[in-house]
């Protein structure tokens, strides 16, 4: 392990990987080792502590063009920085699988070591996360100068990286309309600024930039100043180097709250699922499933009671091992 | 006039112009050949011609179609392999060494660079001292479907369309005689388009042309009329033989009408589809291989029984062509074909044979009816070039070839020797000493790079950086390329530096990949069975099993490599799907990235052991070699698969393997021997 810290904290591409995936790991065995991946490199004196930048926005409005374009520049501006992307793609309910595409967007040249792509699949979890994001940045944060994290989101229950970000980004297209939907659905009041992408659709784009302008100032009527929103082209290149810049000097101050202030939100989160996991299994292993327990608690109420009273008295039993 | 001095279809017989009967002229007979190095090239071309061919069709490599010079990193496995390579005008030398340019008919199939390669050709003419007037031949020169099926493409589609222009606004008082593009409607049918979506896709791309030309407006409107009768057509003929007659004779007549209404194209010539052939592969089969003959024959029909819709060119593919590049003797075997077609039987001495019978008339119109719809759909989006952009026209082919994959996984649509009588005796025409395949010498990459560097060595450095400044401000300002390129030939500028210098003004482009949404028919218990599997998979390694799946080197033929990555996704792996031309290099880096247990990749332009070889070795350079499993996909040689095997490429899956959730069994499979 130590060695494997060692390479990772030099970018070691493969060493990098393969401590992602202990900590993608949902294996009981894996939780010892992120323990130890974590005191070592928190103990080292070559550790980042990266700011993590979310970028959210719907489907097709260029998130990945414009975080792989960003990326590069923020490297070419500055020499010592490096970048990590954790693109998260939701999978299939179906299959439980997912295709993850984001990479044929963002082309980083394979013998800069500071650059670093990561995909990740939703599985089930709601939340607009996986469930190794939380944990990947944990990671992540020590071994890179930026994280950036790439999330589709389309509703307030796809926004768990607003807990994660440190600085959330909120991506648009020109007349895209998803602004009125935003609205409504109350994300204008979340992000810490907005980038207007695909400016180089002329006049489409400087409507759009004006209409923007004065639906936020509804959207957030309270805020003293208005929160920034930048113009840029994933595809010609305009915009970038200011937002880059931006971002650097937002990289450069260390995330001020840290990822302790981040875990209250994500460990109560895993209590929410893993106690929801018991339960469900409660049911289907141990009571005959819903439609049985339901018969025979003769009604929904009285099921509501004798299922609180039941699960608690079946988790006050020893278990193997135990 | 009386009977005997008229002139055409009179009854049963052609009648010319003295009043007697005639047989009509042929269709010119081409053979699509190229390789190695072009003195290997010349050879062939000269060999070709001398036994009846009567025009040249150039392959070129894929490091040439995609602007790379041949010394290129992503290029060198490529170098040769399923054409000529071309770095300079030296090159070019060679390959029409003691073959007449003024008396040649020559057909390139070049698109990104086919203003390079045209202007090649004019720099040879130039410095042998022929007059550029007289050449005579075809760029394909038709992005639209590299865009959508064939993947050659480099530039975005504004930039890519303006030279394909500025082409047309050269080449009609320069070289009068040339096609500057040829709309091909072939490698739609090759990508699953149905003949109606044939029609209205090559059909819109010719008018988004002609739209261009004519905004451009460069052209008074005679010259307008004279280019319109420049465009020309590349198409595809399938094994369905009667509808692909009628789908000839429905772009016979809506090309005709098109022109007329929307172009105001007064001299009916002007207005005349003219196109050539070559007919389909995609229905040919590594199975039984032999079968592929009579495919051919059958094809060939399609193109040559109209004659209101006759092909003006043709060429055969070889019956071994879903295995390897055909050999001399294949393509002479083909070329038989033809002028046996044309000299042994009566073809050609009769009028149209199909004028009044009401079957085909029925389905000519139904086919036309159709395509209109589609075609109207496209123009509404604004026309080709929104409809790429949006990836409106990829989606409607990668629905059209996934039908065709779910026909013939199901039974519905029948290949002899695939899905039907399958058992056979085995060929006799595998068991030569070459085993019936073609082989590439791979030392002859040396010659070709050293020829590269002694032109780099050589020349008159100012006046290449000189012809190249002059380029790259041209395309910036948007003034004519084609003076600027073929100085740049005369220079002795490269490939790779012509293409390069318009990269950097243009950029380079990724189309959208249509990946989405397809239905695949794979048979629901099975599919049930592998996710089981793969759920169990799950729990033993605590994640789940990923899969990169790409194409490394040039070839962008992706169809293939799309339709396992979405296959994968459905029995539950998660899939990186990282696209097409990639390195050995860059394809290791995502797997190791992303911690990978599977690289799939898929190549069918014959580097399949080189890639292989360098893929292994870059697993082996980051340590994973025995940790990520190497699966690999396409046109390989059974005489490949052990040299495979022993690289370490774990399964190989070639045509013969049709079955998704066969392959899929298979991954998982693999999976299930060594986890961790």
């Amino acid at each position: 392990m130590k060695e494997q810290v060692e390479k990772a904290l030099a970018h070691d591409r493969y060493a990098v990987s393969k401590l992602i995936s202990i900590f993608e790991d949902s294996r009981p065995e894996a939780l010892g080792q992120r323990a130890e991946a974590l005191a070592l490199l928190e103990r080292h004196p070559g550790r980042r502590s990266g700011t993590i930048l979310g970028v959210t926005g719907a489907p097709g409005c260029g998130k990945s063009t414009l975080i792989g374009a960003l990326a590069l520049r923020m490297a070419e501006l500055d020499p010592d920085i490096s970048v990590a992307v954790l693109a998260v793609d939701p999978s299939s309910p179906k299959s439980g699988g997912a295709l993850l595409g984001d990479r044929t967007r963002v082309r980083f040249p394979p013998d800069t070591q500071r650059l670093f792509f990561r995909s990740q699949a939703t599985a089930t979890e709601l939340g607009g996360l996986g469930p190794g994001s939380f944990h990947v940045c944990r990671l992540m944060h020590l071994l890179f100068g930026a994280v950036f994290i790439e999330t589709v989101g389309i509703g307030q229950s796809e926004l768990d990286v607003r807990y994660l970000a440190d600085r959330l980004y909120l991506v648009l297209q020109p007349l895209g309309g998803d602004e009125i939907q935003f609205m409504k659905a109350g994300i204008m009041e979340v992000p810490d600024a907005i980038i207007l992408n695909k400016c180089d659709q002329g006049e489409a784009a400087q409507r759009s930039y004006h209409a923007l302008k004065s639906s936020l100032t509804l959207a957030r009527p309270f805020e003293p100043e208005p929160i920034p929103v930048y113009q840029v082209s994933g595809k010609t290149g305009e915009g970038i180097e200011g937002l880059a810049r931006d971002m650097l000097d937002a990289a450069r101050k260390p995330g001020a709250a840290g990822m302790a202030a981040k875990e209250d939100y994500f460990f109560a989160k895993w209590v929410r699922d893993e106690w929801g996991r018991m339960g469900t299994e409660f049911l289907s292993d141990q009571v005959g499933g819903p439609r049985g327990f339901l018969d025979r608690a003769k009604s929904f109420d009285a099921a509501q009671a004798d299922f609180s009273s039941g699960v608690r008295a079946w988790l006050a039993k020893p278990r193997k091992g135990e | 006039m009386s009977a005997e001095t008229k002139e055409g279809a009179v009854g049963h017989q052609i009648v010319g112009k003295g009043g007697q009967p005639e047989r009509e002229q042929p269709w010119i007979f081409r053979t699509y050949a190229g390789h190695t190095s072009a003195r290997a090239s010349n050879d062939l071309y000269r060999a070709n011609l001398e036994k009846g061919q009567t025009g040249l069709s150039i392959a070129f490599d894929l490091p040439t179609q995609c602007g790379y010079d041949s010394d290129h990193p992503i290029a060198r496995p490529e170098a040769g392999k399923v054409g000529v390579p071309i770095n300079s005008i030296e090159d070019f030398h060679i390959l029409f060494e003691q073959i007449p340019l003024e008396k040649m008919n020559t057909s390139m199939t070049i698109n990104a660079t086919a203003m390079w390669l045209l202007a090649l050709y004019v720099g040879v003419a130039r410095e042998r001292g022929v007059d550029q007037s007289l050449l005579i031949g075809t760029t394909q020169n038709d992005i639209i479907k590299e865009y959508l099926a064939r993947g050659t493409y480099i530039f975005p589609p504004e930039a890519s369309m303006r030279m394909i222009a500025q082409m047309y606004e050269y080449c009609l008082e320069k070289i009068p005689n040339w096609n500057p593009s040829n709309i091909c409607s072939y490698h739609l049918q090759e990508a699953g388009a149905t003949p109606a979506q044939e029609l209205a896709f090559a059909l819109a791309t010719a008018i988004g042309i002609l739209d261009l030309i004519k905004e451009r407006g460069k052209f008074t409107e005679e010259q307008f009329e004279r280019s319109v009768g420049r465009i020309s057509f590349f198409v595809n003929a399938g094994i369905r033989f009667i509808e692909e007659t009628c789908k000839m004779r429905a772009f016979t007549e809506l090309w005709d009408e098109f022109t007329a209404d929307r172009f105001g194209v007064k001299n009916e010539k002007y207005r005349r589809f003219r196109y050539g052939v070559q007919v389909n592969s995609l229905g040919l089969t590594e199975n039984q291989p032999e079968n592929n003959a009579w495919r051919i024959l059958l094809e060939t029909l399609g193109v040559t029984l109209s004659r209101n819709a006759r092909c003006r060119a043709l060429q055969l593919p070889c019956w071994n062509e879903a295995m390897s590049l055909p050999r001399p003797w294949d393509q002479q075997w083909s070329l038989r074909l033809q002028q046996i077609l044309a000299y042994e039987t009566d073809l050609l001495e009769y009028p149209d044979i199909f004028d009044g019978s009401p079957v085909i008339r029925s389905k000519v119109d139904d086919l036309k009816k159709e395509a209109r719809l589609e075609i109207g759909k496209i123009l509404d989006m604004g026309g080709v070039r929104p409809a790429i952009e949006s990836g409106y026209m990829k989606s409607a082919l990668v629905q059209s070839m996934a039908e065709r994959v779910r026909k013939i996984n199901t039974g519905e649509m029948t290949v002899v020797g695939v899905n039907r009588w399958t058992e056979g005796i085995p060929s006799p025409l595998l068991s030569g000493n070459d085993g019936g395949l073609f082989k590439i010498d791979d030392a002859s990459v040396k010659e070709t790079i050293d020829a590269l560097d002694k032109v780099r060595k050589n020349r008159d450095e100012k006046r290449a950086r000189k012809a190249l400044d002059v380029l790259r401000k041209a395309a910036r300002e948007g003034l004519d390329m084609m003076e600027p390129s073929i100085e740049c030939a005369l220079a002795r500028v490269t490939t790779g530096e012509w293409a390069g210098a318009l990269r950097e003004v243009f950029g380079e482009y990724r189309p959208a990949t249509g990946i989405e949404g397809q239905h695949l028919g794979l048979e629901n218990e099975r599919v049930a069975a592998i996710r089981a599997r793969i759920d169990r998979l799950v729990g033993e390694l605590g994640r789940r099993p990923r899969i990169i799946v790409g194409k490394p080197g040039l070839d962008g033929h992706s169809n293939g490599a799309e339709v396992i990555a979405v296959s994968a996704r459905h029995v539950g792996f998660d899939v990186i799907y990282s696209g097409i031309r990639l390195s050995p290099e860059e394809i290791v880096q995502s797997a190791v990235e992303e911690g990978a247990d599977l690289i799939g990749v898929s190549v069918l332009s014959g580097s399949h052991l080189e890639l292989a070889r360098q893929i292994m070795n870059e697993l082996r350079k980051a340590g994973a070699e025995k940790r990520i499993n190497v699966v690999l996909g396409g046109i390989v040689p059974s005489g490949d698969f052990e040299a495979l095997e022993k690289i370490g490429i774990k399964r190989i899956f070639t045509p013969a393997d049709f079955g998704l959730a066969d392959i899929m069994d298979q991954l998982v499979g693999l999976l299930e021997e060594s986890p961790e």
